[in-house]
């Protein structure tokens, strides 16, 4: 066994390990043990809870990599999940598709309108793209809703899903879906982190940094810029399609331009252009109309009719918040507290130029 | 007739909103994406003081109302512009733009706290002018509308081309920086800016409101106004006015002409046009555009 220090490498082997210290290695370990445990003890409400929590991590995962790494800002991320949940509804109720079917289908879909969606950015950056990406969100919205209305009972009923079944299992307890959808969004986790870390994802942090460099060193920007739309989209059309078999059913009335800001709340507040604060903060914001909800059962006054309002502004105050006073996220409070147990006792002034401010 | 002069009417609340999008992009480049929520809870606003004030409208309860929601439309411009953007300057104008999906959702959960998502409409200039002997008829309000958005046009007109402060005001959206070196107080402009957006986008509301109901859901109206910003140009005051009426057309008509569902999908497909055709606008300059 080998004593030396955990940072010195020896081999290429170690410098591509995703976690460099063994400290990180047994947390990571710890951590994920904590969670396998979580449906011994907890009720089915928190697993409700869990579960939705873990379809957002896919889709901020997804949306992280398209805005947080390659800079492009998007508002179309709702379409892309509508896109996943109205393909998967297609296939598994109208022709009966199994999921394994009908799941990587959505994918592809969403890829494909990804692809669509990310023609303009060819000609703009920024804002402009912005806007782009929500006139297509309303543009694709529109189709939804007409064939939600040609096809479905009612025009305002939905489409049920069947639950997903593969000889003779069913999954319809929450405790099924908590393993299914942990081990999804563990593998979607692991495809992000590794493909920030490829050739792919330094390509697009040079595009994020400045276009022109890129283009100049050699990056083929056109093609990785459609290649970030297509990976998010796709990624977003598997949260959609998971979603839609987890909720049964699918209305194009749940896909709207405050759940694509939502999305886009949930990279602001985790921490743009790093997984982690993608998972970080999909949980903060999933979790947190929840927990505003609780708060006030606490709290004297009753809210009754306004407490949708209270949740949608703590996400608006959210967001404003971190952007103004915290602009790195969540993973940039985690960085602080660790480095500072790190180094404690002393205190050490931030470096001028690093990750402070 | 009747239906050029509702295009007219309902052009003018589009240009009023695009007008105060126009002017914030000028002078800060940042794009506004909370612009309907402001011109909703304006209009909520004026329902309450109006309220407040008698429940009539009439007379001088109205001017008072008025009084009331121009202050407030005016404070409130102060107050977001200290609070928020002022915060902001220097970073990259779209974290200010994210910053305003954040106030615009914060606004319209405010109508949902405080207003109950009620539907409410604000009962002025609902008497008919003239009647067509068709049946159809122009209401005061749509005569109100036109003469308030030419008014208020033609007021920025004169202010940007004649007024010191104006002249400041243009400098200031050119370079903001060689503007503070001429001891233009940079600050005071983007102010100003925000004052007038605020102001202009209440007022669109007001409007609004007299024309149909107001909700949660009108807050839509602020994407036909960026819309129309964008067919005008983002950075020209005389592109917003013609924009809106533009936009105004093609909504109303498609309504009329082919389905209602279809209407309100419109000002998205018009954005997607003339995104891919003229992403600069009919007045735009070229050189604003963020190219790659």
């Amino acid at each position: 066994m080998r004593t030396q220090s955990p940072y010195l490498l020896v081999s290429y082997a170690e410098t591509n390990r995703v976690l460099p210290n063994p400290y990180q290695r047994v947390m990571v370990s710890v951590i994920v043990a904590a969670i396998v445990c979580i449906p011994f003890v907890a009720g089915g409400y928190f697993l409700h809870l869990m579960n939705l929590c873990s379809i957002a991590v896919i889709g901020a995962v997804g949306i992280n990599l398209l805005t947080g790494y390659c800079g492009q800002l998007s508002l179309g991320q709702a379409s892309f999940l509508a896109i996943g949940a109205f393909t998967t509804a297609i296939l598994a109720q109208r022709f009966g598709l199994p999921f394994f079917v009908a799941i990587p289908a959505s994918c592809c879909a969403g890829a494909m309108v990804g692809f669509l969606v990310g023609l303009p950015a060819l000609r703009f950056r920024g804002i402009y793209l912005a806007i782009t990406t929500l006139a297509m969100h309303y543009a694709i919205i529109y189709v939804l809703t007409d064939y939600q209305a040609v096809v479905g009972p009612s025009a305002s009923a939905g489409i049920t899903v069947p639950a997903p079944s593969l000889g003779g299992f069913t999954l319809n307890s929450e405790r099924g879906w908590f393993y299914a959808l942990l081990i999804v969004a563990v593998l979607v986790v692991m495809f992000g982190i590794n493909l920030s870390r490829t050739y792919i994802g330094r390509a697009w942090i040079a595009i994020r940094d400045r276009d022109i460099a890129a283009e100049a060193s050699g990056i083929n920007v056109p093609y990785y810029k459609l290649l970030a739309f297509t990976i998010s989209a796709a990624l977003a059309a598997l949260a959609g399609s998971l979603g839609a078999y987890f909720t049964t059913v699918v209305t194009v009335e749940e896909y709207t331009l405050e759940l694509a800001i939502v999305y886009l709340a949930m990279i602001i507040v985790g921490g743009m252009g790093s997984i982690t604060g993608a998972v970080l903060g999909a949980i903060f914001i999933t979790l947190l109309p929840f927990g505003v909800e609780r708060l006030f059962e606490v709290l004297p006054w009753q809210l009754g009719t306004t407490a949708f309002g209270i949740e949608q502004a703590a996400i608006g105050a959210a967001i404003i918040g971190f952007l103004l006073f915290e602009p790195d996220g969540l993973i940039e409070v985690y960085r602080r507290i660790a480095t500072y147990f790190e180094r404690w006792p002393f205190r050490y002034r931030e470096l001028k130029g690093g990750s402070g401010r | 007739m009747e239906l050029f002069v509702s295009i007219l009417a309902l052009g003018s609340i589009y240009a009023l909103l695009a007008g105060g999008i126009v002017i914030v992009y000028k002078a800060s480049r940042v794009v506004n994406f909370a612009h309907g929520e402001l011109a909703i809870v304006g209009a909520y606003v004026f329902h309450s003081a109006g309220f407040l004030t008698g429940a009539t409208l009439t007379g001088p309860s109205l001017l008072v109302t008025i009084a009331i929601s121009a202050a407030g439309s005016t404070l409130f411009g102060v107050v977001i512009y200290l609070s928020l953007m002022r915060r902001l300057l220097g970073r990259p104008t779209f974290v200010a733009a994210m910053v305003t999906i954040g106030l615009a959702i914060i606004l319209k959960a405010g109508i949902v706290v405080i207003w109950q998502s009620r539907s409410v409409g604000i009962a002025i200039g609902r008497q008919p002018l003239y009647s067509f002997a068709g049946g159809g008829r122009i209401a005061w309000i749509d005569l109100v509308s036109i003469v308030a958005c030419v008014l208020m046009f033609a007021a920025l007109a004169v202010f940007f081309q004649y007024t010191p402060l104006g002249r400041q005001f243009r400098g200031a959206a050119e370079n903001p920086l060689l503007a503070a070196q001429r001891q233009v107080n940079v600050n005071l402009i983007l102010a100003l800016a925000w004052v007038l957006a605020v102001f202009s986008a209440t007022l669109a509301g007001v409007l609004f409101g007299s024309r149909s109901m107001l909700s949660p859901q009108s807050t839509i109206i602020g994407l036909s106004g960026l819309t129309a910003a964008l067919v005008g140009g983002l950075d020209s005051l005389r592109g917003a006015a013609l924009g809106g009426f533009l936009v105004a057309a093609a909504t109303y008509l498609t309504a009329r002409l082919i389905s209602p569902t279809l209407a309100e999908t419109v000002p998205f497909l018009i954005l997607l046009v003339v995104m891919t055709w003229r992403p600069w606008g009919l007045f735009g300059t070229l050189e604003e555009l963020n190219r790659v």
